[in-house]
């Protein structure tokens, strides 16, 4: 998306003291550390630590003021989602666990949350904040994919591996071939706990997928 | 048993926060009862979090001015608020119209609601949420009440929050998602009442004889 002259001016962070430093694109390209990703939240919320949340803040910015961007199509509004959901982050910490899903999924809803009372501010003219009330944290359900993992053969799993993003087989493989528990695999890949049931619930839910294809299911 | 779900594109719309209040309180609702959405919205979160921030940025960085951003002076702006948000509390509320009580469910617990007006046995209550021509109300339905055969111009939203209610098509229970298009018609009936959330997109137009003398109140039963 090409930002304007003109919408460049109604930035309102445009009066403040600009310094000129770029994020590199490099770190944003290498594989996403979701341990550390994790640990800065888990340190904003128990410690209140503000080098954790300068480091959250750079890595995830740069992506929200991408996704912000192509979504509302001015820059003033792309920094504005940029501020309130890094707010949120830092005034909510306290409500993210580490075992119960990744970190990258926490950030998301924090700011879907942001998007959805700003764009609701703009058409509707209305300041409040009913997103709290439609997307209450609430734990996760971690209990039923292992239902469905029970459900579909060896046989059937290792002929669907490869449709899966490597970061998904490897939860995968462990957890249908080396009959690893959930624990076990987020000690072995160091990865938080939260993230492995994140990826086994992703990974599980397009073998579903693949598997409903197959038989021809309609589930409607 | 739930037969009446939102489809994969509503689902999808309300994962990425672009409905309108009023429909995703509804999907939401709607989720409270019936696992089976509520686990596919979990699925498509997990995933359009993973497109959002476990991808390469690709080339869309360079059209983005990250330089605009004073990153020092915001960081500092935010963390000099130690305060945190504590988690609201889930309080049961609950109203009580015609004698009747019914459980508010949380998602619209904070919408700004006008008064009851009854027109016979049908009662309701606008949510007062200022989305253009989609007007969202509680409807009410006394036992023995019906709500006259009507279309509408746009779509027609009925999720039934309590009680049961049937029409042409079937019978319904709490948590069903009905959602009709302009071309359907029905004539909701209920023995021993309900409480539905209703979202319309356009005026209604009562269809049948007598009903039609209706009309002019028609826009204020849904
Ligand atoms: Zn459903």
């Amino acid at each position: 998306m090409q930002v304007t002259e003109q919408q460049r001016t109604e930035n309102p962070l445009k009066t403040l003291p600009i310094h000129h430093k770029r994020i590199t694109n490099k770190s944003m390209n290498d594989e996403i550390n979701h341990k550390e990703l994790a640990d800065w939240l888990t340190a904003v919320g128990q410690d209140r630590d503000k080098q954790a949340f300068t480091n959250l803040f750079k890595f995830f910015s740069p992506k929200i003021l991408r996704i912000s961007s192509s979504k509302f199509n001015t820059q003033a509004i792309a920094n504005e989602i940029v501020q309130e959901t890094m707010t949120n982050v830092w005034r909510k910490a306290h409500l993210y666990s580490a075992d119960k899903g990744a970190p990258t999924t926490w950030v998301y809803t924090v700011m879907r949350n942001v998007s959805f009372d700003l764009l609701r501010k703009i058409q509707s003219k209305k300041e409040d904040t009913l997103s709290d009330d439609i997307w209450p944290t609430l734990d996760v359900a971690d209990e039923e994919e292992t239902e469905f993992a029970d459900h579909i053969e060896n046989q059937k799993v290792l002929a669907l591996l490869d449709s899966l993003p490597e970061k998904q087989q490897q939860v995968i493989k462990g957890f249908y071939f080396m009959e690893m528990s959930q624990e076990q695999l987020a000690q072995h890949l160091n990865l938080p706990l939260g993230t492995v049931k994140s990826r086994l619930r992703l990974a599980l839910n397009k073998l579903k997928q693949h598997v409903d294809l197959q038989l021809g299911d309609n589930h409607d | 048993m739930i037969k009446h779900h939102p489809n994969t594109e509503l689902l999808s719309g309300h994962v990425n926060g672009q409905l309108p209040a009023s429909l995703s309180a509804a999907i939401a609702m709607h989720n409270e009862l019936c696992p089976q959405c509520a686990r596919t919205v979990n699925n498509m979160t997990e995933e359009q979090a993973e497109l959002s921030f476990e991808q390469s940025p690709g080339e869309a960085t360079n059209d983005i001015d990250f330089n605009a951003i004073d990153i020092e002076q915001m960081i500092a702006a935010i963390t000099s608020d130690e305060s945190i948000e504590l988690l609201a509390e889930d309080v049961p509320m609950t109203v009580t119209v015609k004698g009747q009580d019914y459980k508010i469910p949380r998602a619209i617990q904070h919408m700004p609601m006008g008064k009851w007006n009854s027109f016979g046995k049908i009662t309701r209550a606008r949510m007062d949420l200022n989305e253009g021509d989609i007007h969202t109300s509680l409807l009410q339905i006394a036992p023995g009440g019906s709500v006259p055969e009507h279309t509408h111009k746009g779509f027609e939203l009925t999720l039934l929050l309590q009680g049961s209610f049937k029409d042409e098509m079937g019978t319904y229970v709490a948590g069903d998602f009905i959602m009709l298009d302009g071309e359907h018609q029905h004539t909701p009936e209920t023995t021993d009442g309900c409480l539905c959330f209703t979202v319309a997109d356009g005026a209604q137009h009562f269809t049948q004889g007598i009903n039609k003398l209706l009309n002019p109140i028609g826009s204020l039963i849904y």
